[in-house]
């Protein structure tokens, strides 16, 4: 091949990349992060993000991430999250658990559980309900079993995501990061966590190191030290967040509305 | 009893020696009862292609009489001497020997079939045909039909005039019971084998079909059917079931649920394709499908929406479409909903449901002790090792890993729930942690037999390793007693 043709081929290959990466989602997601300064900021729906951890029992702190992200994209019309996971993989993995969904702050009748029997049948399903009008957000347990989940299936999905503006969120294990074409990659190593009030012995609120690997979110450094408290994602990196820190022992969810009801009544 | 063992003069009942001895060569072989009933059976439900209530007739797993109920079925097929003629002849075709009768009583038909030739007897006619029949018509024991005929009574004719009370002390009432069914003074019924569906299209091809993507593409004709039949009544179905007759009198039948109610064709058949998906693997058309019948069941009235223009866009709508899709094709339980329930045992606390049961609003309770996001539906053992035996634990190995344990949050002690008796809160016992394997199921111990809080109690402890993991573990059984405590892991924090 002469020079010139490689050099044309290459231009050509490298326009059908940037096509691909082209994510129009991504910049509105870009231009939300900038204007939420501090703290972790609200990603809107549509994104296709994958969050690895290390080991495969981690994948309880993927699921919160998840269930974080996708509480606020919980509207009227969008009513429901579906979670996604083989159902020969419950008996080690275990399954969601809806008291604890709820002591996370997470209405527990708001997720539907989906048993698929294989990979084939499992990104059937994740395809049909990100297409759905009515679904927040997907999340996907794929785990170490990469093999059913290529390149194609990831692009195929992302695609459906943007279109229909359901978020999926991709819960994945292990050290290999095979090709994909989700917007966002988070790894997502669970950290000690802070004091608990009243309790120096006792864990804290659960507290994750995230670093974006793929996409950018305008900040450089791409890296985030967040505790998940009843008030959403709370940035503990952040300096002007380090007041936020006791918040793990903030009001239950609850209370606020029956104190505000006592107020108007004697006022 | 075929001709050519009739011919060497065999005959039932006959002892298996005397035949032995007429034909040296017989070989013998046991009835197959079962796989013969089954095989009927299909063949019972093959027949449903003629009128929707066909019932095999006699106890429960016997086989050889088919009763079709064929009220209002005759006239789609010319009349009721087409129609027996058609049922009759495609049997005979396929070499069965087959009899059959119409007539008003099921016992009537029954006695005519088996004893006289093929024939349609109307109610007038009724008395004067059975008059003729031996004793034997009447589906009577053998020793009943043995006293009869002791006593001269041959003919169903000569019992009919006798009186009542006399044949009941002799012969019991179930006499007069086959006598009253043989003439219709006492109902019979007739318990079809397959669920009746009040709303049905059908359609029938004069050229067998083979290809699913046919019988879908008529599905959804016979869909649109039913939508109008069922919107005419102004009522909607929850379930649907499609039932694909063979040639080769096999019936195969898919079936499908749906969250709410329905009528709307695309809707159905959309389902059936799902569903047809998932059974491709066991689809076999045979040598062709000649009948087609789609059935609507457990219908509830719906009152007419409208569409296009001006419909009120509902998200509820949409959620139900896509867990009826899911459920369709990934089969049953595969979608489900997690209900809460009063218990405050972690694995009794929630159990599922299947996402298309309607689900209750979950009313705001107060705060709940924390519990971890995911849990084991199994717990699994541990090894845990604390520095003193009541201490937090220190340092655990699950699953030939170790991990030291920085902070601890517990123990928070929960009991058995007094109020059922032994067994529920039972675990099974761990041999050794150390030398379990993960994948190997540990035995079952069957239940105490009395309710003990002592043995039954667990203490729960959030923990978090150096890594910032955290694990919800429990040690059940106490230290000092004489049998040592074990320690489990029931689930993972986010």
């Amino acid at each position: 091949m002469p020079p010139a043709d490689r050099q044309q081929h290459l231009a050509a290959l490298r326009a059908t990349i940037a096509d691909i990466e082209r994510k129009p989602a991504l910049a509105e997601a870009r231009a939300q992060v900038e204007s939420a300064m501090g703290g972790f900021p609200q990603l809107q729906g549509g994104l296709v993000q994958e969050i690895f951890t290390d080991r495969s029992h981690q994948i309880g702190a993927g699921l919160g991430f998840a269930l974080a992200q996708a509480r606020p994209l919980l509207t009227g019309r969008r009513e429901a999250v579906l979670h996604l996971q083989l159902a020969g993989e419950s008996a080690s993995a275990g399954l969601p658990y809806a008291p604890g969904l709820e002591s996370s702050g997470f209405a527990s009748d708001r997720l539907i559980l989906v048993r698929p029997a294989d990979m084939a049948e499992l990104l059937w399903a994740a395809e049909e309900a990100v297409s759905c009008r009515a679904v927040a957000a997907v999340i996907a347990e794929i785990g170490g079993n990469a093999r059913r989940f290529d390149f194609t299936a990831s692009r195929r999905l992302s695609l459906r995501a943007s279109a229909a503006g359901c978020s999926l969120f991709l819960l994945r294990a292990g050290p290999a990061r095979p090709a994909s074409a989700a917007h966002l990659r988070w790894h997502l190593l669970p950290a000690p966590s802070g004091p608990r009030p009243y309790d120096a012995r006792a864990p804290g609120a659960p507290r994750w190191q995230l670093r974006l690997e793929r996409g950018t979110l305008l900040r450089q450094e791409s890296g985030w030290l967040l505790d998940w408290t009843d008030h959403g994602l709370a940035d503990v990196s952040f300096p002007g967040a380090a007041g936020r820190k006791g918040d793990g022992a903030a009001l239950p969810r609850p209370v606020p509305a029956a104190l505000a009801d006592r107020l108007s009544q004697t006022a | 009893m075929d001709e050519e063992a009739a011919s060497h003069g065999l005959w039932p009942g006959q002892g298996l020696a005397d035949a032995r001895a007429l034909l040296p060569g017989l070989v013998v072989r046991a009835l197959d009862g079962p796989g013969l009933a089954a095989a009927f059976a299909d063949l019972a439900d093959w027949h449903t292609n003629l009128s929707p209530l066909v019932a095999v007739m006699g106890p429960p797993g016997s086989y050889g009489d088919l009763a079709i109920d064929i009220t209002g079925a005759a006239h789609l097929f010319g009349g009721e001497s087409a129609l027996l003629t058609l049922a009759l002849d495609r049997l005979r075709s396929r070499g069965y020997g087959v009899a059959g009768a119409i007539a008003p009583t099921i016992g009537a038909a029954w006695a005519l079939s088996h004893f006289a030739r093929s024939q349609i007897v109307d109610g007038t006619a009724l008395a004067e045909r059975l008059a003729g029949l031996p004793v034997a018509a009447l589906r009577l024991a053998p020793d009943q039909i043995a006293g009869l005929t002791q006593m001269g009574l041959r003919r169903i004719g000569q019992l009919h005039g006798r009186a009542r009370p006399a044949l009941e002390a002799r012969f019991g009432s179930s006499l007069l019971l086959r006598l009253d069914q043989a003439y219709g003074h006492a109902e019979e019924r007739l318990v079809p084998r397959l669920p009746l569906a009040e709303y049905r299209a059908e359609r029938r091809f004069p050229d067998p079909i083979g290809l699913m993507d046919d019988v879908l593409a008529a599905t959804g004709d016979l869909a649109i059917q039913l939508a109008h039949r069922l919107e005419k009544q102004g009522l909607g179905a929850q379930q649907f079931a499609l039932l694909l007759y063979r040639v080769d009198h096999k019936v195969m039948t898919l079936a499908v649920r749906a969250a709410r109610l329905t009528r709307d064709p695309v809707h159905v058949t959309r389902l059936f394709t799902h569903r047809a998906e998932r059974f491709s693997g066991e689809y076999d058309a045979g040598f062709g499908i000649d009948m087609i019948r789609l059935e609507a069941g457990a219908t509830g009235p719906l009152d007419p929406v409208q569409t296009g223009a001006f419909a009120t866009a509902d998200g509820l709508a949409d959620l139900d479409d896509l867990i009826d899709r899911l459920d369709s094709r990934l089969g049953a339980g595969a979608v489900l909903r997690s209900q809460q329930r009063a218990s405050h045992i972690p694995e009794r606390a929630m159990r599922l449901v299947p996402a298309q049961s309607p689900a209750p609003r979950a009313q705001p309770h107060p705060r709940r002790p924390e519990r971890p996001l995911r849990l084991l539906s199994r717990p699994e053992p541990i090894a845990i090792t604390a520095e003193v035996p009541d201490g937090l634990p220190a340092a655990m190995l699950w699953r030939h890993n170790s991990y030291r344990l920085l902070r601890a949050a517990g123990p928070e002690r929960l009991e058995a729930e007094w109020w059922r008796r032994g067994q529920r809160l039972e675990l099974v016992p761990q041999p050794d942690p150390q030398t379990l394997k993960p994948a190997e199921q540990p035995p079952y111990v069957a239940a105490l037999p009395r309710f003990d809080a002592r043995a039954q109690t667990r203490d729960y402890y959030a923990v978090e390793d150096e890594t910032g993991c955290r694990f919800w573990i429990f040690r059940q059984g106490f230290y000092g007693e004489p049998v040592a405590p074990t320690w489990y892991l029931h689930g993972f924090f986010a």
